[in-house]
């Protein structure tokens, strides 16, 4: 009996931590599953709370459809139905068939007196609109606001903005004409001279293995990266001194770090407006179904639905985009003809008026 | 009529050469300066936004470089009647319309070398610098606003020069009556702003000072 108590003595206190250990995990679990079922419950009510902000929202209001649009609104001079009907044309063209799927997706306005001073409710659904704008802005608003239908996540993770059927204007072009012959990018100045491959390396078309090399392809590109934009989250830590070794202009160190981050956080070589205009070329081309054929498979790579919804292969669309960024180049020093007319006009009118002054000085 | 050009541009000449030759080397320079280091051929991309920075802040020189000249001959073209009462020109057998002519013209004649020079000073520059693709050079549509903005603040301080006192009081009345007029508009609470139409009517459209607005770029793309 001596000799076993001490064995039982010492397994009882190795059992002891053990125990406490499983009791502080199913506190921790039973913490998580009332934190789930509190989530649950709070997402019902605000189901609930929602579905009767929508009802309030809705409630007493006018529906006006034309074609597939679907627009809720309170009754007031807001010339709601004849934007609809320009507006739509504009909307059906860039969706084509699945423009069909607006139907399920009002627009919910309440007009509003433009009177900012004047009291009234909270809107948690819908928009508020002043009823006194006229129907061009009325036409722009339904156009901004439209949601693209079965717009997937990969589309607009690869866009970075929103995809409105507002008509592309020649100053997008311009725009990125200028990002073309001006980003700090040899990638992009070399997709401006004509390289159709860093063309779409920059648009983010093509296969993304190794991109940020291409990205920026010198070593002076990488630094001025590494030491701009990540100068802060690299100083810390064990980075620090890659960093500093990369601000020594070390290529190695500033390629060592740029290769630690992943794609999504590192700024790309154009902007958004750039993809978007490809994106908007692409539907140009492949005419009315080509919105749907672009969201008919959201796992495929992004140049492939392009491709698809241009009809066309990716290389062609791109050198299309490039050809009518070319031709977007905006207009070099902006004085106008009659400035220069004007200028010599009122040199002569100034003359004019020191040729009459009176030589008496009394 | 040659030889009386010939005699007033003389004399304008010897008033106001040092802010001549002061104006044409300025002119001169502003563009080889705006342009430095894009000689260099080792230039990368990162660049050409810098590029374009340093062009854009040399340009604002140019239409103050334009008014300075124009206000300066301008004032130098009347200084020594001024000094004189307008006693030397009342001697002369000429109309004063002819008087005024020749000084006009002599005034132009002399702005026509800093004006040269920015021209001169603008070829050089875009001959030797390497520019990044895509941008261009306009030294011909730089010069010629260049010209336009000088004759421009000539004319109109060579007009208030030739004036009477009289006049210029007249004029500095008008001014003071709509910057009393606009204050007691601010007071009385009135939706009245004199001094902002004034403004766009001089710079906007086809206002006088419209050629001095917007950018000034020896290289744009």
């Amino acid at each position: 009996m001596c000799r076993v108590a001490p064995v039982l003595i010492a397994a009882a206190l190795c059992a002891t931590p053990l125990l406490a250990q499983d009791s502080v995990i199913q506190r921790m679990q039973r913490r998580a599953d009332s934190l789930l079922r509190s989530w649950h419950e709070v997402e019902r009510l605000a189901d609930v709370a929602d579905s009767l902000e929508h009802f309030r929202a809705t409630a007493g209001s006018d529906t006006i459809a034309v074609g597939s649009l679907r627009i809720i609104a309170n009754r007031s001079p807001l010339p709601l139905r004849e934007a609809a009907a320009r507006a739509w044309p504009a909307i059906d063209s860039l969706y084509g068939s699945v423009a069909a799927d607006l139907a399920e997706h009002p627009y919910i306005f309440r007009a509003v007196d433009p009177d900012t001073n004047v009291r009234r409710d909270p809107l948690h659904v819908g928009l508020e609109v002043p009823w006194d704008l006229d129907v061009a802005a009325t036409v722009s608003l339904l156009l901004r606001t439209v949601e693209a239908p079965r717009f997937d996540r990969a589309l607009g993770d690869w866009l970075g903005t929103v995809l409105q059927p507002a008509a592309g204007s020649r100053a997008d072009g311009g725009a990125v004409f200028l990002q073309l012959v001006t980003a700090p990018s040899t990638a992009v100045r070399n997709c401006f001279l004509g390289e159709l491959a860093r063309c779409e390396d920059v648009l983010q078309v093509r296969d993304t293995t190794g991109l940020l090399e291409r990205w920026y392809a010198t070593p002076a590109e990488r630094e001025a990266l590494v030491t701009g934009s990540f100068a802060y989250y690299f100083g810390r830590g064990g980075t620090a001194a890659l960093l500093q070794r990369c601000r020594q202009h070390h290529d190695d160190a500033c390629t060592d770090l740029l290769r630690s981050l992943s794609l999504g956080t590192v700024p790309r070589p154009l902007s958004a407006e750039a993809r978007l205009l490809l994106l908007r070329e692409a539907l140009r081309a492949g005419g009315r179904d080509a919105y749907p054929r672009l969201v008919a498979s959201p796992e495929a790579p992004i140049g492939v639905r392009l491709a698809s919804a241009s009809g066309m292969t990716l290389d062609s669309l791109v050198i299309r985009w490039r050809g009518s960024i070319l031709a977007a180049r905006p207009a070099p020093l902006a004085m106008p003809w009659w400035a220069g007319v004007a200028a010599m006009s009122w040199t002569a009118i100034f003359g004019a008026c020191a040729l009459r002054s009176s030589r008496w000085r009394l | 009529m040659t030889a009386q050009f010939r005699a007033v541009l003389y004399t304008q000449w010897k008033w106001s050469r040092i802010i001549v030759v002061l104006g044409t080397v300025g002119a001169f320079a502003i563009p080889l300066l705006s342009l430095q280091g894009a000689a260099r051929a080792d230039r990368g991309a990162l660049q050409a936004q810098d590029l374009l920075r340093s062009v854009q802040s040399w340009g604002t020189l140019y239409p103050l470089l334009a008014a300075t000249l124009g206000l300066l001959v301008a004032i130098a073209a009347w200084a020594a009647d001024h000094r004189g009462r307008h006693i030397h020109a009342l001697t002369l057998p000429l109309p004063r319309w002819r008087y005024v002519l020749l000084r006009f013209g002599a005034g132009f004649a002399l702005l026509a070398a800093p004006i040269a020079a920015v021209l001169i000073g603008a070829l050089l520059a875009t001959v030797t610098a390497t520019l990044p693709p895509g941008l261009q050079a306009y030294p011909l549509a730089l010069a010629l606003r260049f010209a336009l903005a000088v004759f421009v603040a000539y004319a109109v301080f060579f007009a208030v020069s030739a004036g009477t006192a009289r006049t210029a009081g007249i004029i500095l009345a008008v001014i003071a009556a709509l910057i009393l007029v606009q204050v007691v508009a601010s007071m009385a609470n009135l939706d009245l702003n004199l001094l902002e139409t004034l403004q766009a009517a001089l710079v906007f459209g086809p206002g006088p000072l419209v050629v001095f607005t917007g950018r000034w770029m020896l290289v744009d793309v």
